[in-house]
């Protein structure tokens, strides 16, 4: 079996939801499935393998299925959740298709690549190491998921809703769109101030800011060398601790010392830290950890270093083992508690107190291994965050305010943190920035905290989730004019609009990139800037067939029409329902509260309708076009023409909007395809929320000119000629221009075209005949870029096609699209109507507009 | 001649408006005028040549030469010596006063200054200078300069900050320093911005660090349509040669995560180059960045909120070969001899040094530093180096869209973006430009002095991103002072803002509160208190009591007030401290916060003290008098100017604008006007001080309505209790007036066997201690006498018998006891009242806390 290709899905795609990995597997001869005890030692390792569900299929599909759950299997094993998996067979006999859920793409692309290492060695009777591989899974995994601290916030985020995005491979996440965008890198966020964390990383001026504020702090001072920390430390009262000035999360901190030598050694691994030295005097009782988010006290935990109680008998060996046989204790760090080593450290803290491993303490006595708190060194962390004294809070929240962090960590030292500091002697003594969540989330004891929750909080109120609307727009032809005019809506609205289509990308008119743009990473391009206040995305088939959708849910959905289809024969897409089977993806992700807008007058479209977790207003050229009668007859809401009147109707009754009459882009409502597209958008935009009032300022103020709908119906003279320049390039696009210039008044019809060789035979010979049967005069044209035909082959089943015309007197052929639409030019006489059908549409405009304003001036 | 002392007024002072210094200098035998010490003239007029430019006296230049020549005394010498040292050093102050104290021989000498360390240093220097001229010994005039020269270079704020300091100072917002280093606080308390350089608190961490992330920072700038090189991270030589080949050869290379330029390798296009590159830029990040090379010159652009501020273009550096000097020569001769080229934060542009990155260029040329060219030819010697010709006007708007859409999308709100064009004004796209590079907390140097073109106002860019146009980032701020009832109408303006419903910062002689929670306790009525509330970022309206002794120590502990209250002088308390003997002197003193109240603000004075009512002129803002008498004169004349006066009328408190009245609220309505008379002072000044801070009639009144003297709400403000029979006050009246007033009260109340207990604190005068100890037998039966423990400046014994003299000198002779111990002397007091009796406890000064609880748990224990 071998793995022809691997394609990450990165968004909703026409198999799920989720993000997927499609796999491309090649099948030797219909290899069968490895022996039974080859299956049962795979089973007994991946015991996901053996449930009764996962029934393993038989037949052809049965290896890549096996393949299909392995992988998954590998995936669960390491500790991702992934579930989803599909196995079907492909157009090409031997080649599957196999599509496995991953949440991590490196570790999803991993778990594919071990689990065919896997299955081969199965199958070639070799032996493998499952254990071996789900652990190096695991660690993968471990290495590129989100850390504790940033997974909370991430975690919480996604359960209300708001769209995340990595920017790195670190912990640096954007959630939201456009102007609603906020960022956290681990436990900081956007508005924690660069200014603030670099006083939280200057203990002296933390402090002296702290001590303003009533802030209790301990005494002490900056000291000038070793001998100066000493006779600090006998002036403060002993014991101190010693501390560098600068620096964070206890690097180079010393805590308890009561000796002149401690005091002078210390200094010198504090100075290793920084350069400047503090001796503080050491506040009694035990360390708590506080946790401030946006000016409240979140979570609480007490830190206790490893320690061990004396019994009087056995030693503290001993009794080390004991408390690590706790099964809560694990080896790796990926427990709330892990073994107390024994180690050198240790052996070091036990001397500080006079004793050795083999000392046997008192009943009762408590002895510490080390002198911090770190859980993975044995430490503990209690979660205390109902006892906090509300004194306490108020003044852990004071000292986060001073120093101006949104999130922080203020390190406590006191008897008990439910009495008021000021009566015990308790200080702060630190604040962090960045604080690690770890420690309330998963505390040794006491109850977990949803501090990943109080952070988004303090990004989203309660009723935001960080989207702006959404508006994704497919279909055969017409998405690009829809998109302009939806975009248009929105702009008359007052947003900034950021547009994708087959032209670029546009934020508020700016052109910001140029070519085909209506894949998933302009989606996402646009709904990453951060001017963005409501997005129109072209949504084309390669893309969703490519990587996916590139957002995960759309406020409306329009799909224009899927027609006879076109690009049909790529990418394994045959018939136009596989077609439409594509473009609905993104109608089954419009939101609950969203709106998909199909054309009622098209089979393949209205199909789509109960893909649609929302609602649906169907739109069409008439009301009597059942499907759009039935919708409505149900209450649903419908958008059609009636006379020149666009009414808007649903189960309450129905309303006027305007005349197609006052939209220059319908040309007095004789371009019937424009109609549609204005109908659609009007769909769109009650969808979207948009007031009548703005829809109808965009609809009169559209002008379809070269530069604002390059390519799209301009409609221009030249000469006493009239002539349409479009960008239609299929069968049912050349149709609806046919009936659309049929309107417009002529003599003579002359068309310039070529056609994209990507097109099947078929389409190319339909092309030709549309052609044939409607014009007297016709210009072909072929270019560099064939798409994959041999020179002159798209001519010449064009021109096959043609010769079943009805119509057609002339047939000229050139070398080059410039070249051609000159001498179309110079053939127009006045009262012809020329349709120039270009195909590099900006190259073409530009030349075109220079050519007929030289040919005016 | 010795300095005795030298006090740092921070705030506005006695002298000044602005930080001054005050030295006490002892002249002894020098009291003399200078033109008794022969030689001094010429010595000083020798090594301080540019005290020429001193215009004192008679105010045009030479004037304080002349001065000297024709005799001055060392005092003001000394004065201007230090000013002119500051002046050499780049500290430039105007202002300096010397004058005599009450004591002969012994000087005040007032010096301004910018950076205190540098006041200090040059006071120093300048004493040991005059000294020296004084002796005719030899002085090393020329090192001390060098040295507080290099003392301004260590202490005063940098270029980029100055500006911002300096703008916030020219929109009236107040300025403080928090570190040594560049960190300021703009604005006070709960209105307070922050910035450090060209950072403002609201600089983004993440934005920082994701400027720093060049990789990360094209990623995001690409996805908004930003033009920046394409390239990509490179692992190796090989790779990074490879990648070269691939997008085109020019390219550059340089580390993934520097800063600030180095190893930055520009135009280059051979393998060995690109590979040489890669290993200097290596080491200088954890990554190599290959990327196109855009031609075009580099242009730093600022961005400041949603505005592109300022735009330099950089100038590329030449030398031009002459056939006889190495190229390190000709750098020398021909670019570093510019004279704006220097080392200096003055210098417009750095002198030219060759990098690594210039020498590589040298090589391409082949050439090195000590090569010499031939005649004529041009050598490149520096690529990116100097940013300095101002093109703010030209940028194009597309471009300017861009840019700031740049600074957005990394997130920063003040950002220095490196662009490469060929123009700047015009869209980047049609010239193949691109963003390079954007920095956060980016240097304002080049745009504040720059080459040619106009220097660019930046730093009021910032100071408008932090502070919209008519906000000066104050909170409303009172000040009050006066001998008596400061700390009563402090709190009573401290309640009318918390019943607005804000959280209040206020430092008396009580403490300090924020909300109510005192923060520290004891008298705090100084300028270290004031500034520690301003500084609290949660506190929104402040409410300060001024003391004495602070302002004169160190100043005010602020710039500016909306309201400043004088309740009185009257007899002033704490004469004959620090020089200060005369009434008149204390009005000096305690003028101060009138002299710094905004044009918006008031000042609130009593009319019928001549020595208050006087302030009225010094005034920056308006005047309210207060006066419990309608027609006083003062008050008429006010009234009759159409201005606002606060009175009492027919029991009723009124607010009055001319001829125009609003009751306020009937006195007996008014709990504290009930409990003592002289309460009624302070109503009156704490109604007129509200009025002043904009409250209204009704709101000032339903505040002082449920005010009470309660040892909560006013301890040791005359707080009544009582038990078996017997009435105990707690007060904290420490001097002549204080205790006459409520002596006065106490008379109102039935006649009873009369007890004191009582002491004097620290600095008053043996006068008043016999005063005190005279109205005392004449109004109490019996006295208990204790020694205050503030009262260091006395030896044991000391008090008493001051006392016992002013007793004796007294009509009447009470019996007198003597309790060292202020405790003691309460307890024993409590003891032995009688039913009947009325006493009068006398907290200890500034330290109420202690008599309160006492006598608190006496009437509690009587009564359980």
């Amino acid at each position: 079996m071998d793995v022809v290709s691997v394609r990450a899905l990165r968004g909703p795609n026409i198999w799920t939801r989720r993000t997927v990995l499609e796999v491309k597997v090649q099948l030797v001869d219909g290899a069968p499935l490895p022996s039974p005890a080859a299956l049962a030692q795979l089973q007994s390792h991946l015991p996901q393998l053996a449930l009764p569900a996962q029934n393993l299929r038989s037949g052809p599909l049965a290896l890549p299925h096996l393949f299909e759950r392995t992988v998954l299997a590998l995936q669960q094993q390491a500790g991702v959740a992934a579930t989803f998996g599909r196995t079907a067979p492909s157009d090409d006999p031997g080649l599957y298709e196999v599509v496995v859920e991953y949440v991590e793409e490196e570790v999803g692309r991993r778990a594919v690549e071990m689990a065919r290492e896997l299955l081969s060695s199965v199958l070639g009777g070799k032996g493998v190491d499952v254990p071996a591989t789900v652990k190096a899974l695991r660690s993968l995994d471990e290495n590129i998921r989100l850390g504790p601290t940033t997974g909370s916030i991430v975690k919480a985020a996604q359960r209300r809703g708001i769209p995340i995005r990595r920017l790195n491979t670190g912990s640096l996440v954007q959630f939201g769109w456009g102007v609603r965008q906020r960022r956290i890198l681990a436990a900081e966020t956007d508005t924690t101030g660069a200014i603030a964390e670099s006083i939280a990383q200057d203990k002296e001026l933390t402090k002296q800011l702290l001590r303003s504020v009533g802030v209790p702090v301990p005494d002490g001072r900056n000291v000038s060398d070793a001998e100066d920390a000493w006779v600090a430390a006998t002036d403060i009262g002993l014991p101190v601790v010693v501390k560098p000035r600068y620096g964070n999360q206890g690097r180079g901190v010393a805590v308890n010392l009561k000796t002149r030598d401690q005091v002078i050694a210390a200094y010198a691994s504090s100075r290793e830290e920084g350069s400047s030295v503090m001796v503080e005097r050491c506040a009694p009782g035990v360390d708590y950890r506080l946790l401030v988010i946006g000016n409240k006290l979140v979570a609480a935990a007490r830190r206790d270093p490893p320690l061990v109680m004396g019994d009087g008998r056995r030693s503290i060996r001993e009794l080390v083992e004991e408390v690590n046989k706790d099964p809560r204790r694990g080896e790796d760090h990926a427990t709330s508690l892990s073994k107390i080593p024994l180690d050198a450290i240790a052996l070091a803290v036990l001397a500080e107190q006079g004793l050795t491993a083999e000392s046997v303490p008192a009943p009762g006595a408590r002895v510490v291994l080390r002198r911090n708190a770190n859980l993975s060194t044995g430490g503990s962390a209690t979660d205390v965050t109902d006892e906090v004294h509300p004194d306490v809070a108020a003044r852990a929240v004071d000292a986060a305010r001073v120093i101006g962090l949104d999130i922080c960590g203020v390190d406590v030292v006191c008897e008990d943190i439910r009495r008021p500091l000021e009566e015990q002697g308790g200080v702060m003594v630190e604040v962090n920035a960045a604080p690690g969540f770890r420690m309330h989330l998963d505390p040794s004891y006491g109850l977990p905290r949803p501090v990943g929750d109080a952070v988004v909080s303090t990004l989203y109120p309660p009723d935001s989730n960080g989207r702006v609307p959404v508006v994704a727009v497919t279909g055969n032809n017409g998405k690009t004019t829809t998109v302009r005019l939806i975009a248009a809506m929105f702009r008359a609205l007052g947003r900034t609009v950021g547009m994708t289509c087959t032209d670029g990308i546009y934020v508020n008119g700016r052109r910001v990139d140029t070519g085909d743009c209506s894949g998933p990473k302009s989606a996402r391009s646009v709904l990453a800037n951060p001017m963005v206040e409501a997005a129109v995305l072209e949504t084309a088939r390669g893309g969703v067939l490519r990587e996916g959708l590139g957002f995960d849910q759309c406020d409306v959905a329009v799909v224009t029409n899927i027609g006879e289809g076109d690009h049909l024969g790529m990418n394994g897409i045959h018939t136009p329902s596989q077609l439409a089977a594509v473009k609905r993806v993104i109608v089954e992700n419009v939101g609950a509260a969203g709106t998909a807008v199909l054309n009622a007058a098209d089979p393949l479209t209205v199909a789509m309708a109960p893909a649609c977790p929302g609602s649906v207003t169907m739109f069409a050229l008439s009301r009597t076009v059942p499907a759009l009668a039935a919708h409505r007859e149900r209450g649903g809401r419908v958008v059609f023409l009636e006379g020149s009147d666009i009414i808007t109707a649903d189960g309450h009754g129905e309303q006027r909007f305007m005349s197609v009459l006052e939209i220059p882009v319908t040309r007095g409502g004789k371009v019937l395809f424009q109609v549609e597209n204005c109908l659609a958008a009007v769909a769109a935009a009650m969808g979207a929320g948009i007031p009548f009032e703005a829809m109808r300022k965009a609809l009169v103020d559209f002008e379809s000119d070269f530069r604002r709908a390059p390519g799209r119906f301009n409609v221009v003279e030249h000469q006493g000629a009239t002539l349409v320049v479009d960008y239609g390039h299929n069968p049912d696009a050349l149709n609806a221009l046919v009936s659309a210039i049929e309107r417009l008044p002529h003599e003579r019809r002359v068309i310039v075209l070529t056609a994209a060789g990507d097109r099947r035979d078929a389409d190319l010979l339909r092309l030709g005949e549309i052609v044939g049967n409607h014009f007297d005069e016709v210009v072909l044209f072929e270019d560099a870029c064939n798409r994959g035909r041999a020179d002159g082959e798209v001519t010449r089943l064009l021109r096959q096609g043609m010769s079943t015309g009805r119509r057609v007197q002339k047939v000229e052929e050139f070398r080059g699209e410039l070249v051609a639409l000159e001498a179309t030019l110079q053939r127009l006489q006045p009262g012809d109507m020329g349709l120039l059908m270009v195909d590099e549409v900006e190259r073409s405009l530009n030349w075109l507009e220079k050519r007929i304003t030289r040919a005016t001036a | 001649m010795k300095i005795l002392k030298t006090l740092v007024l921070r705030g506005p002072n006695f002298w000044s408006r602005r930080p001054a210094l005050e030295a006490w200098v002892e002249l002894g035998a020098l009291d003399v005028p200078s033109t008794a010490i022969p030689g001094l003239y010429e010595r000083l007029s020798a090594w301080l040549p540019s005290l020429i430019e001193h215009r004192c006296g008679i105010g045009e230049r030479g004037g304080f030469l002349l001065r000297l020549r024709e005799g001055t005394y060392p005092g003001h010498i000394l004065e201007h010596v230090t000013l002119e040292l500051q002046s050499l050093a780049g500290s430039a102050v105007g202002f300096g006063k010397a004058r005599e104290t009450s004591t002969p021989g012994i000087y005040k000498v007032a010096i301004r200054y910018k950076e205190e360390r540098v006041g200090l240093a040059a006071l120093d220097a300048g004493f040991r200078l005059l000294d020296a001229a004084i002796h005719d010994k030899p002085f090393d005039v020329a090192g001390e300069i060098a040295k507080l020269k290099e003392l301004v270079d260590d202490v005063a704020l940098g270029p980029s900050t100055s500006s911002i300091v300096a703008a916030a100072e020219a929109r009236n917002i107040p300025v403080r320093r928090l570190t040594e280093g560049s960190l300021v606080q703009l604005g006070h308390g709960a209105r307070q911005r922050r910035v450090w350089t060209a950072e403002t608190d609201r600089t983004g961490a993440i934005a920082e660090w994701i400027a720093q992330d060049k990789s990360l920072t094209k990623r995001l700038l690409e996805g908004c349509g930003v033009p920046v090189p394409k390239g990509r991270a490179v692992a190796s030589p090989a790779e990074a040669w490879e990648t070269a080949c691939e997008l085109g050869l020019p390219v550059v290379v340089k580390p993934l995560d520097g800063n600030h330029g180095r190893a930055v390798f520009i135009e280059i296009s051979t393998q060995q180059d690109v590979e040489h590159a890669f290993a200097a830029a290596l080491q200088q990040g954890s990554g190599v960045l290959v990327e196109q090379f855009i031609p075009g010159n580099e242009h730093r652009v600022l961005v400041v909120g949603d505005r592109v501020v300022a735009a330099a273009r950089g100038e590329t550096a030449y030398v031009t070969g002459d056939g006889e000097h190495t190229v390190q020569q000709l750098i020398d001769l021909q670019l570093n001899s510019d004279p704006r080229r220097g080392e200096g934060d003055d210098c417009p542009l750095n002198p030219v040094e060759l990098d690594d990155v210039a020498r590589m260029d040298l090589a391409r040329q082949g050439l090195t530093e000590t090569s010499v060219p031939p005649p004529g030819t041009r050598v490149l010697i520096q690529r990116n180096g100097n940013v300095a010709h101002d093109v703010t006007d030209a940028v194009h708007p597309d471009v300017a869209a861009q840019l700031v859409m740049a600074a957005r999308v990394v997130g920063l709100d003040i950002a220095g973006i490196d662009l490469v064009a060929q123009d700047i004004s015009r869209p980047l796209e049609e010239q193949g430009a691109a963003v390079v590079e954007i920095n956060s907390s980016p240097g304002l140097h080049a745009h504040l002095k720059p080459a040619t073109g106009s220097p660019r106002p930046v730093g009021e860019a910032i100071v408008d991103l932090l502070f919209p146009r008519g906000e000066d980032g104050r909170v409303p701020l009172v000040c009050i002072t006066g001998t008596n009832g400061k700390t009563t109408v402090a709190r009573l303006l401290a309640r009318l803002f918390e019943r607005r419903g804000k959280l209040v910062g206020l430092a008396c002689t009580d403490g300090v509160y924020v909300g109510g929670r005192a923060l520290e306790r004891g008298d705090c009525a100084g300028p270290k208190s004031a500034a520690r509330l301003l500084l609290n970022p949660v506190v929104e309206a402040a409410v300060l009591e001024a003391g004495r002794g602070g302002i004169l120590r160190e100043g005010l502990g602020f710039d500016r007030c909306q309201v400043a209250v004088v309740t009185n002088i009257g007899e002033p308390d704490h004469l004959g401290r620090n020089f200060i003997q005369t009434p008149e002197q204390m009005v000096q003193v305690k003028r101060t916060p009138v002299d710094m109240v905004l044009p918006t603000g008031f000042a609130v004075l009593k009319a019928d003290d001549p020595l208050v009512a006087g302030m009225a002129e010094l005034s920056p803002g308006g005047v309210i008098f207060f006066c419990a008498e309608p027609e006083h004169p003062v008050l008429v004349a006010h009234r009759e100017r159409g201005l606002r006066s606060v009175t009492v009328r027919d029991g009723r408190l009124v607010r009055e604008t001319g001829g125009e009245q609003e009751t306020v609220a009937a006195l007996a309505d008014l709990p504290l006007a009930a409990a003592a008379t002289f309460h009624r002072e302070n109503l009156l000044a704490a109604t007129a001080a509200a009025w002043g801070m904009g409250f209204s009639a009704p709101e000032t009144a339903a505040a002082f309505r449920d005010f009470h003297p309660t040892p909560e709400a006013l301890p040791g403000r005359f707080n009544r209790f009582q038990a078996r029979g017997a009435t105990a006050f707690v007060d904290d009246c420490h001097n002549v007036a204080a205790l006459r007033e409520v002596i006065r009260t106490l008379h109102a109340l039935p006649r009873g066997h009369r007890v004191a207990v009582y002491s004097a604190g620290a600095g008053r005068r043996d006068e008043d201690i016999r005063a005190q100890g005279k109205l005392l037998a004449e109004a109490f039966d019996t006295l208990f006498l204790y020694e205050d423990s503030s009262a260091t400046d006395r030896a044991p014994g000391e008090l008493f018998s001051l006392f016992r003299q002013g007793v004796e000198s007294a009509e009447r002779t009470p019996e007198i006891l003597f309790h060292p111990r202020h405790r003691d002397a309460v307890e024993k007091a409590l003891e032995y009242l009688p039913a009947g009796s009325v006493a009068l406890i006398q907290a200890e000064d500034s330290a109420v806390e202690g008599a309160v609880a006492w006598v608190q748990s006496w009437a509690g224990r009587a009564h359980s």
